[in-house]
């Protein structure tokens, strides 16, 4: 009881402050805005310098002959015109689309991965395959290039290895260095793909449907193919469509693990846009053509990104607020 | 009571067979997916014991005695490496909790005019793709003569990493009770004194995801210092991989070992911290939590 007093107290000493203090707290408040400024100067200079300004300046620049450190004139939309007739920049694109569809297409594996896990009964057992299915993702990014990189060696390569001593060797192929097969080589990096943010989506989407749907399901005989394309994928179309515009974001970006393993070769057949526009820059020196190719993809990414903005909007289980 | 009990015996037996053998199914396909994804790393931990001589005569099984002194080897060379890796990520982190303590604060605590607008500029960040900014940041670092430094990698990351670290803390500490402050206030503390004896201490959990999230970053990152270090001693792991790749050669054992060292960290994080690891990836989306 004398602890639960003061609790009692309390809602009527607020009633009373709170007819009291507000035209006490709005001046209060005023004059510690100032400090509220202050605070956030510190982050308005740093994204300024280094967010805000260089995005400008890639844009800014991308109508220019640039040439840093020296003399640029102004082009208009020369670079862009020039970049409608690239050859290799359309190419790149075309290999991002292949990307892009293969991407969506091996959804089918950490999809079936997680169904198979939903339907264990024993949460530690799930735990444990979960975790086991997603150790890869711990992996640095560039180890695991480098590691594929191994595994797709003609020579001493894990996969020519394997072909050969299970009888196939007329299987084998030069993995990396055949310009038919460069990107798909490169496209399977990664397989069975589970390790990533499909499968945790798909998982934790899984899990949160409620257990008596799916119990409702097995009582009125609906068997297990049934159900995907009847319960689980309508219910999952948010997050699939969230996904797709992360993966195509994603995709805008591809480009270190193609950097690593064939550098874009051979003949041009892995090239995609950021590599492109990369030895545009550092080894071509054409400074404003390649501001022009980023400002492209920066807008190209702006699109999508309004996008997924709009439909988390939507999703009511956003976690972070005042968006 | 007396149907409940003849009908018990009869069920059970039949959902049990059921269950079984569905059951078994689903194991052996969970355990198939599993070791396709693992195998190539077990390969590579397995040969990463191996000299060449026993890479050569048994490719795939492991084999005796196990050569540990490739780890000696490949760590000599990739320390440096890690050194700065881990010297990035250390005040990269200390520079990013300060700066979005501080503004996630600001924005939760503080009514004050443009406040909105100064959130939604922070936000939009998240939409600049890294790469988009990359020539014209470059160009910037070279122009300040920062190239082939440390702060050439710090710098950006900091700059990078305090956007989503505001969003993050502004989430965070908006949740907490503003009883608690007005606590605080009555018994006579100041913003200061509010800052670090409250929301310190309790924004740990997301301090964590944050640190978390760079240390994943600096580990990842591959453009940004392959363009702008070219000076050996200078190169983080990622980028000092490929380096050390090229002067491994033909030496897999010391080669594949290097490679584990590099991951080493990233396992362990994932290891002790697997929830704040899958939520960084994750980055706040939906399900992440």
């Amino acid at each position: 009881m004398a602890i639960q007093t003061p609790d009692r107290v309390v809602p009527d000493a607020m009633v009373i402050t709170a007819d009291t203090r507000p035209p006490k707290r709005r001046p209060r408040r005023r004059s510690i805005s100032w400090g509220a400024y202050l605070g956030l100067v510190p982050l308005a200079v740093m994204l300024g310098v280094f967010c805000y300004y260089p995005a400008a300046s890639g844009i800014f620049h991308s109508f220019w002959n640039w040439n840093p450190g020296g003399e640029s004139t102004f082009i208009g939309f020369d670079n862009y015109s020039a970049m409608m007739g690239d050859q290799l920049w359309w190419e790149s694109f075309k290999n991002l689309g292949i990307i892009f569809v293969f991407g969506v297409v091996s959804w089918v594996i950490p999809l079936a991965a997680a169904e198979l896990l939903i339907s264990l009964r024993s949460e530690r057992a799930q735990f444990v395959y979960r975790t086991l299915l997603i150790v890869p993702m711990a992996f640095p990014g560039v180890v695991t290039a480098l590691i594929w990189s191994f595994l797709y060696q003609p020579n001493d390569g894990v996969i020519n290895t394997f072909l050969t001593s299970i009888g196939l060797e007329s299987l084998a192929q030069n993995w990396l260095g055949d310009p038919h097969l460069a990107l798909l080589s490169l496209l399977f990096i990664g397989f069975p793909f589970i390790a990533g943010l499909p499968f945790l989506m798909f998982y934790s989407t899984l899990q949160n449907i409620p257990k008596e749907i799916f119990e409702a399901c097995s009582l009125d005989g609906v068997n297990r193919m049934q159900r995907l394309f009847l319960i689980d994928l309508p219910l999952m179309g948010r997050q699939l469509q969230l996904l797709l515009v992360l993966v195509v974001i994603e995709t805008l970006q591809y480009g270190f693990v193609a950097y690593i393993l064939t550098s874009g070769g051979p003949d041009n057949a892995t090239t995609v846009p950021v590599l492109h526009m990369l030895s545009e820059a550092f080894n071509g020196g054409n400074w404003g053509y390649a501001a022009a190719l980023s400002t492209t993809l920066f807008v190209l990414t702006i699109v999508f990104s309004t996008i997924v903005a709009l439909a988390k909007r939507r999703d009511s289980t956003t976690n972070v607020k005042g968006m | 009571m007396s149907a409940a009990t003849i009908q018990a015996p009869s069920r059970p037996p039949r959902t049990k067979v059921r269950r079984r053998r569905s059951g078994a199914g689903i194991h052996i396909a969970l355990i198939t997916i599993v070791a396709v994804g693992l195998l190539p790393y077990l390969f590579v931990l397995t040969t990463s014991v191996k000299t060449n001589e026993q890479f050569a005569t048994s490719y795939w099984a492991p084999s005796f005695p196990l050569h540990f002194e490739n780890y000696g080897t490949a760590w000599n060379q990739i320390a440096p490496f890690m050194l700065v890796s881990v010297v990035v990520a250390a005040v990269s982190i200390v520079g990013i909790v300060a700066l979005s303590l501080l503004s996630g604060y600001v924005f939760a605590r503080f009514q004050f005019p443009g406040r909105r607008f100064f959130f939604t500029m922070v936000i939009a960040l998240l939409m600049v793709p890294s790469i988009a900014s990359l020539i014209p940041l470059f160009v910037m670092m070279r122009d300040l003569d920062l190239l082939n430094t440390l702060w050439v990698l710090i710098i950006p990351r900091i700059a990078g990493g305090a956007v989503l670290g505001t969003i993050l803390m502004k989430t965070f500490i908006e949740g907490i009770p503003q009883e608690l402050f007005d606590a605080a206030r009555v018994d006579g503390a100041g913003a200061g004194r509010l800052f670090r004896s409250i929301m310190l201490p309790l924004s740990l959990p997301v301090v964590g995801t944050v640190s978390l999230l760079t240390v994943i970053g600096v580990w990842n990152d591959f453009f940004w210092p392959l363009l702008t270090v070219t000076d050996n001693a200078l190169k983080p792991v990622s980028v000092g991989l490929l380096f050390f790749r090229g002067q491994a050669g033909t030496d897999y054992g010391a080669m594949f070992a290097g490679y584990m060292i590099a991951s080493l960290p990233l396992l362990l994080l994932f290891l002790f911290l697997s929830k704040y690891f899958l939520a960084g990836i994750q980055g706040g989306l939906p399900g992440s939590h």
